[in-house]
């Protein structure tokens, strides 16, 4: 059974991490998830690859707080956190997040909850690459 | 020694992702940042955020003790 959070370089499958999910509980009536994926434009400009360098150490334990957050704060029964640092191309996919809970409401915003503390909280910064060079990400809201 | 650590877009202007900092005692995060800023003002610009031992350190009196891993980071852009 793979860790419910988890820093990769290779693909995850979204079926593999649900089927994971509910089998944590038949208590489960809803799930919600969340995949991000890479973007072939961006800022105006094509890009064809993105790389990431991440605090590999701060960055899953902190990603494993933001679990247990959501657990404690949404009363979810399980969720996963699978997030990619590699270099990706268009359309690869980068972040996987899924809430499982009693019901849909608490579902879905514990989904929500937990990809947005992602962004604010976890030690990864994104490079674009694109055919006029290199360029880091500035967060987006 | 304190180790520095440095990641992403920090590192590309520091040119290093490690320093070693001669550890002094009573030594601050706030010092060590000054200290660093003044080093690579370039990089620190971009600087917003910091973590002692892998923890989110936002207060800058904080005082270090010598074996302390420190990061001063960018701002996050994962997911």
């Amino acid at each position: 059974m793979k860790d419910q959070v988890r820093i990769q370089q290779e693909d995850f499958s979204q079926d593999e991490e649900i089927m994971a999910l509910k089998a944590s509980s038949m208590r489960m009536g809803g799930i919600a998830t969340f995949l991000g994926c890479a973007r072939d434009f961006s800022e105006g400009r094509s890009v064809s690859r993105i790389s990431f360098d991440a605090y590999g150490s701060m960055a899953l334990s902190e990603m494993k707080r933001i679990r247990l957050d959501a657990m404690e704060r949404y009363d979810l029964i399980d969720a996963r956190i699978v997030h990619r640092i590699a270099t990706v191309s268009a359309g690869d996919n980068i972040v996987f997040i899924a809430a499982g809970a009693e019901h849909r409401a608490a579902a879905f915003d514990a989904c929500r909850y937990m990809i947005d503390e992602l962004k604010k909280r976890v030690p990864i910064w994104k490079k674009e690459i694109t055919p006029e060079g290199d360029a880091w990400v500035s967060p987006h809201p | 020694m304190i180790d520095v650590l440095f990641f992403g877009p920090v590192v590309e202007r520091t040119g290093a992702s490690l320093l070693k900092v001669e550890f002094r005692p009573g030594m601050t995060l706030g010092e060590l940042r000054d200290e660093l800023a003044a080093m690579y003002p370039h990089a620190f610009e971009i600087v917003c955020l910091a973590a002692v031992d892998g923890q989110h350190a936002r207060d800058f009196a904080t005082q270090l003790v010598d074996g302390s891993e420190v990061t001063f980071m960018a701002r996050f852009s994962g997911g």
